[in-house]
C-alpha cells in the first residue's frame, strides 16, 4: 500500500528526475526494504536514483516540503541494517553516481562520485603505484560514499588506518538541500566536520561527493601464514606482536570451522585440524622486511606455531587474501543462514574474548565460527543457524547479544566498523552515558533539527526506546 | 594575553565541571587553561572572565602498554606523557611546541600537528576517548578506549581542534605507537624553485617513506640547527625526514640520496637521532614563535593549500615580501610563514581563489585581533558550527570572542 500522502511527492520527484529514476510501485520496492542485515525489513515510499548532486539536493528539498524521511543507500552491504527505511520514506540511492572525476597523483588523490565501488577505484589505480587504502572485505560491492558513511575498516585498518583517515575532502547535501563542501584543503578556521561526518551513517548528510587520499604501493611485501594449535596461542602471538612494537600491514585470524568452509569452497590446502590460522603481511622498504619478519615468526614459534609459511610470489599472497576476504561468504556452505558480528576489545584481551565467545556458543548450543581483524582487537564471530527454527533463531540472537555485553565487560565497544544501525541501538544505552547520547543528540539536531535523515538509526530516541519498524 | 578576572585551579573534574555550571549561571566567560603556550592562538578576547587552569588535572588514568593506549587527565603536559610513553618504548608521533609546559588538553584543543604529520597524521588521528565539561557544566564522554570504534558520532573528532569553543577537555584517551629506533633528517640546498617543485613531486613517488618533508626559507633558517649557513645562491633547504629501524633508515638515507642524485640534488647534511633533534624542535616550535624569534610588526601565518601549490605558495609569499621566513611542511600543503601583518589580507584573498585557506597563527601586540582578521571569511558549514556552538555552549561563555561565536541562539 502507498500511503496516499506520499503520492503527490512521488509525482513531483518523477517530474524532476524522470519517471525511470524514481521507483514507486509496491512491486519494485521490496528489494529496498533492508539491506545486508535481513532480521528487520520495512518497504520505503519511494526509491529514487538522482545522477548529480544538485538531483540530490532537489530530491532532499522535496522531501523536506512533505515531510518525508530520507534514507541514503549505497550497496546495500550494511549489516547494521543502516539502510532499512523506518518508517518508509524515500531511498536515495546513490549507485548511478559512479564517476571517477579525477585521478591526481601530484596530490595523492583522486575525487570520486559517491557512488563509486571501492574496487573500482583500486582498479582504476592499477598500474600508478598508489591505492585507496581501506579495503572492507565488501569492497568489489560498497561504494566509497557507503565507506565513508560507515567508516568502514579492513584487513589493512591495522597498519593504515580506517576511512577517516583517508579522506581528504566531502561534499554532502545536509538536511535542508544546502550543498556543503569541506576540504580537500583543510580549513582549521572552523570545526571538524569532515571527521565528524564521516561514520555518521546518513543521519547527517548524503555525501555525494569524496576527495579520497591515495596511498603509495609498498616497495615490498611478506604475507605470512602461521598455524596454531589453539586459538589461545594464535591469539597470545598476535598480541605479543603488537606488543613487541612490530607493526603490521594486517594480522587476520581465522579459526578452524571458517577454515573448513573457506577449504571447501577454495581448496587452498589448509590444514583442517589446524584450530587457527592467522594471516600476517608486513610490508615497506625491503631493507626492513626480513628483520620484521623474523621477529613474527619468532613470536609465533614461541606460541608453538607448527609451520609459519611465506606467501611464494604475489599470486600466492593474492590467493590468501582471497581466502580471507571470501571467507564470510564461504560460510554459505555450513549453514543456511549466518549472522556476521562485529566487536571490538582492548588488543590485550582479545584470548580472553575468544574464550569467552566459544563458552557463550557452547552455553546456547549456537555453532559460532571467527574472524578477526585480530590486531586490531576487532572479533567478527559468525553465529550459523537456520531461519526456519525459531528456537534457534532466539537462541543466536540472545548469543550474540552476550557477545556483545562481553565486549563491553572487557572494555571495549559493541562495533568497530560495521555501525549502530538499527541493529545495536539498544547497546548504546549500555556504552554510553545519558549526558554522552545527549552530547550525541546535539550534534545530530545542529545538522538536522526535524530530524529527517535516516531516522531511527544510530542513536537510541530520547525515551530509551530502539527504533520501532 | 587574556583578560582573567580571576583563575581558579580545580583539583578534580567535578569541581571543575561546578565552577563552570557556576559561570554559565552568571553568564561569565570562561577561558580554559592549558599550559600557557599557545593563548594567543585565535581571536583576542575581550570580556574579562575566568581563568580556568586545568594544572589540577594532571594524573596518568591507565596505561595499558600492551593495548598501546593510554589515558591521562587533560593538565597533563607533553613532557610527562612522553616520559610515560617511553618508558615503555612508545610515543606519541605528533610534534607539540614547547611540550615541557604545553598540556595535552591545549593539544587536543588547537588540534596540534607538526613536521611529523606526513607519515603520522595529527592529533586528531590519535584521540580515541576523552572526557569534557560543556557550557553548561555538564560533564559527558565520548569514544572509548579501544583503536577502533564506530559507536556513535565520533565526539572527539569534533572537540579536537575546536578551541575550546565547545567544552573544557578534562581527560583524553590517546591511541599511541612504538618508538621508532632511529630517526633522521637529510637536507639539501634547493638553486631555484623549480627544483623545489621537481624534487618535492619527485618525493610523491619516492620508494622510501618520510615521516617529514619540510621546505625551509628565509632568514629565520639563515642559521638552521646543525644545518649551517644556506649555501650563496640556493634559495631554501628541503629536508626530509625518516624514522624507523637502524637498518630501514640507513636504507631509506642511501635510497634518498639516489633517487635525488638522478635529478643533480645533492645531500648536504645528514643529521641522526641525537644531531636532529635540535632540527626537529625548530620544525616543531616556527608554528609558534617566541617573540625573540619574530620580526617587529610581523605575525605567524598558517596558510593550506593543496601540497601541489606550495612552490607556488611560497613564491607567492615572497614576492609580498622578500625576506619572508617560511617552513612548509610541504607533503601535506601546511605553509607556515611569517609575514607582516599588513599583508595578511592580500594573501587571504589569493589562497581563498584557489580553495586554501590562511589563519593568523599569532600577531604583534597592539594589531587587531578580531573573529575575522584571524580566521578569515566563515568556513564551509559555519550555520552548522554555530547551531553545534548554541547547543553546547548556550551562554556562548567558553572562550567566549575567540572562535565561535553564540550569536542568535534561540
Ligand atoms: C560480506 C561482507 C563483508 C563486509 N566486510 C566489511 C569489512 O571488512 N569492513 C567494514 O567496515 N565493513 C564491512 N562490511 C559492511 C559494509 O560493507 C560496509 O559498512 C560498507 O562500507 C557499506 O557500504 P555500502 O555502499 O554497501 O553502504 P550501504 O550499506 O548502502 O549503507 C551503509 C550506511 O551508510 C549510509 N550511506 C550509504 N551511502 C551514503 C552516502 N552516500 N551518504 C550518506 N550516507 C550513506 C546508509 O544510509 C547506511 O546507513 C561487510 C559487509 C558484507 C556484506
Amino acid at each position: 500500500m502507498i500511503a496516499t500522502a506520499t503520492i503527490p511527492l512521488l509525482r513531483e520527484l518523477r517530474r524532476r528526475l524522470g519517471a525511470e529514476n524514481v521507483l514507486g510501485a509496491p512491486s519494485e520496492l521490496v528489494v529496498y526494504e533492508c539491506d545486508g542485515f535481513t532480521i528487520e525489513k520495512n518497504r520505503p515510499d519511494a526509491v529514487v536514483f538522482p545522477r548529480s548532486t544538485e538531483q540530490v539536493s532537489e530530491v532532499v528539498k522535496l522531501c523536506a516540503r512533505y515531510g518525508a524521511s530520507i534514507v541514503p543507500r549505497g550497496a546495500g552491504t550494511s549489516l547494521a541494517g543502516g539502510c532499512l527505511p523506518v518508517g518508509g520514506g524515500v531511498v536515495v540511492m546513490l549507485t548511478r553516481m559512479k564517476r571517477i572525476l579525477t585521478i591526481d597523483l601530484r596530490n595523492r588523490m583522486a575525487v570520486v562520485e559517491a557512488g563509486v565501488p571501492n574496487l573500482e577505484l583500486s582498479r582504476a589505480l592499477a598500474g600508478s603505484g598508489f591505492h585507496f587504502a581501506p579495503d572492507p572485505s565488501s569492497q568489489t560491492a560498497s561504494t566509497i560514499g557507503g565507506n565513508v558513511a560507515t567508516n568502514a575498516g579492513g584487513p589493512h585498518t591495522l597498519k593504515y588506518g580506517v576511512t577517516l583517515n583517508h579522506v581528504l575532502g566531502l561534499e554532502a547535501v545536509l538536511a535542508d538541500g544546502s550543498v556543503l563542501q569541506i576540504g580537500p584543503v583543510p580549513d582549521p578556521a572552523g570545526l571538524d566536520l569532515l571527521g565528524v561526518l564521516v561514520g555518521s551513517e546518513g543521519t547527517l548528510a548524503i555525501v555525494t561527493k569524496v576527495w579520497v587520499r591515495l596511498t603509495p604501493n609498498p616497495e615490498d611485501y611478506r604475507t605470512l601464514r602461521a598455524i596454531f594449535t589453539s586459538v589461545d596461542d594464535a591469539t597470545n602471538a598476535i598480541s605479543d606482536i603488537i606488543a613487541a612494537g612490530i607493526l603490521p600491514a594486517a594480522m587476520e585470524l581465522m579459526d578452524q570451522g571458517i577454515i573448513a568452509a573457506v577449504e571447501e569452497a577454495y581448496r587452498f590446502g589448509f590444514p583442517l585440524d589446524a584450530k587457527a590460522i592467522a594471516v600476517i603481511e608486513v610490508d615497506g622498504p625491503a631493507a626492513g622486511l626480513d628483520e620484521q619478519e623474523r621477529r613474527v615468526e619468532t613470536i609465533c614459534r614461541r606460541w608453538n606455531a607448527r609451520e609459519v609459511l611465506r606467501a611464494a610470489d604475489p599470486r600466492q599472497r593474492e590467493l590468501l587474501w582471497k581466502c580471507r576476504k571470501m571467507a564470510v561468504g564461504a560460510v554459505g556452505r555450513l549453514s543456511p543462514s549466518y549472522c556476521i558480528q562485529d566487536g571490538v576489545v582492548p588488543r590485550t584481551r582479545l584470548p580472553h574474548i575468544l574464550r569467552r565467545i566459544a563458552e557463550i556458543g557452547a552455553k546456547h548450543r549456537v555453532r559460532i565460527v571467527n574472524v578477526a581483524h585480530a590486531g586490531d582487537g576487532n572479533v567478527h564471530p559468525i553465529l550459523l543457524f537456520d531461519e526456519r527454527d525459531r528456537d534457534e533463531v532466539a537462541r543466536v540472537l540472545e548469543a550474540g547479544r552476550e557477545v556483545l555485553a562481553e565486549c563491553i565487560a572487557s572494555g571495549g565497544s559493541v562495533t568497530a566498523e560495521h555501525g549502530i544501525g538499527v541493529e545495536k541501538l539498544d547497546f548504546m544505552s549500555r556504552l554510553f552515558a545519558p549526558a554522552d547520547l545527549k552530547a550525541m543528540r546535539r550534534l545530530r539536531e545542529a545538522f538536522d533539527p526535524a530530524g529527517r535523515l535516516n531516522p531511527g538509526k544510530l542513536l537510541p530516541s530520547e525515551c530509551g526506546a530502539s527504533a520501532q519498524t | 594575553m587574556l583578560p582573567l578576572s580571576e583563575t581558579v585551579t580545580p583539583a578534580d573534574r567535578n569541581e571543575l565541571a561546578d565552577r563552570v555550571r557556576r559561570a554559565a549561571e552568571q553568564g561569565q566567560p570562561v577561558y580554559p587553561l592549558g599550559g600557557g603556550t599557545n593563548l594567543a592562538y585565535g581571536a583576542a578576547p575581550s570580556e574579562p572572565g575566568l581563568g580556568l587552569s586545568l594544572a589540577g588535572l594532571e594524573r596518568l588514568v591507565d596505561y595499558p602498554a600492551r593495548d598501546l593506549t593510554i589515558t591521562v587527565e587533560a593538565g597533563m603536559t607533553l613532557a610527562t606523557l612522553a616520559e610515560h610513553l617511553a618508558a615503555e618504548g612508545q610515543q606519541l608521533p605528533v610534534d607539540v611546541p614547547y611540550p615541557d609546559r604545553a598540556t595535552v588538553g591545549g593539544a587536543v584543543a588547537t588540534g596540534a600537528g607538526g613536521p611529523r604529520q606526513y607519515r603520522w597524521g595529527t592529533l586528531r588521528d590519535y584521540v580515541i576517548g576523552l572526557s569534557a565539561v560543556d557550557g553548561c557544566g555538564t560533564l559527558f564522554s565520548a569514544g572509548g578506549r579501544v583503536v577502533k570504534n564506530a559507536a556513535g558520532y565520533d565526539l572527539c573528532r569534533l572537540l579536537t581542534g575546536s578551541l575550546g569553543s565547545l567544552a573544557v577537555i578534562v581527560q583524553v584517551t590517546l591511541m599511541v605507537k612504538p618508538r621508532p629506533q632511529c630517526s633522521a633528517l637529510a637536507a639539501c640546498p634547493i638553486p631555484d624553485w623549480d627544483t623545489a617543485e621537481h624534487l618535492l613531486a619527485g618525493l610523491v613517488r619516492t620508494q622510501t617513506l618520510p615521516s617529514a618533508i619540510e621546505l625551509l626559507a628565509g632568514p629565520a633558517w639563515r642559521d638552521a640547527p646543525s644545518l649551517g649557513p644556506l649555501p650563496a645562491g640556493a634559495v631554501a633547504w628541503l629536508a626530509v625526514g625518516f624514522e624507523g629501524t637502524d637498518a630501514e633508515v640507513r636504507w631509506m638515507l642511501a635510497r634518498l640520496r639516489a633517487e635525488w642524485g638522478e635529478t643533480g640534488a645533492t645531500v648536504a647534511a645528514t643529521l641522526l637521532d641525537r644531531q636532529a633533534d635540535p632540527l626537529w624542535k625548530a620544525l616543531t616550535e616556527f608554528r609558534q614563535p617566541g617573540p625573540e624569534r619574530i620580526a617587529d610588526g610581523s605575525c605567524a601565518a598558517e596558510i593550506r593549500v593543496l601540497p601541489g601549490h606550495v612552490v607556488e605558495t611560497v613564491r607567492r609569499v615572497l614576492k609580498i615580501d622578500g625576506i619572508a621566513s617560511i617552513l612548509a611542511h610541504a607533503g601535506n600543503g601546511v605553509v607556515l610563514a611569517h609575514i607582516p601583518a599588513a599583508a595578511v589580507a592580500g594573501l587571504r584573498s589569493a589562497f581563498r581563489a584557489s580553495g586554501g585557506s590562511l589563519v593568523v597563527a599569532s600577531a604583534p601586540a597592539g594589531t587587531t585581533r578580531d573573529v575575522a582578521t584571524v580566521w578569515g571569511p566563515p568556513p564551509g558549514g559555519w550555520t552548522v558550527m554555530q547551531a553545534l556552538k548554541c547547543r553546547f555552549d548556550p551562554k556562548g561563555i567558553l572562550n567566549r570572542g575567540r572562535f565561535l561565536v553564540a550569536d542568535g541562539c534561540r
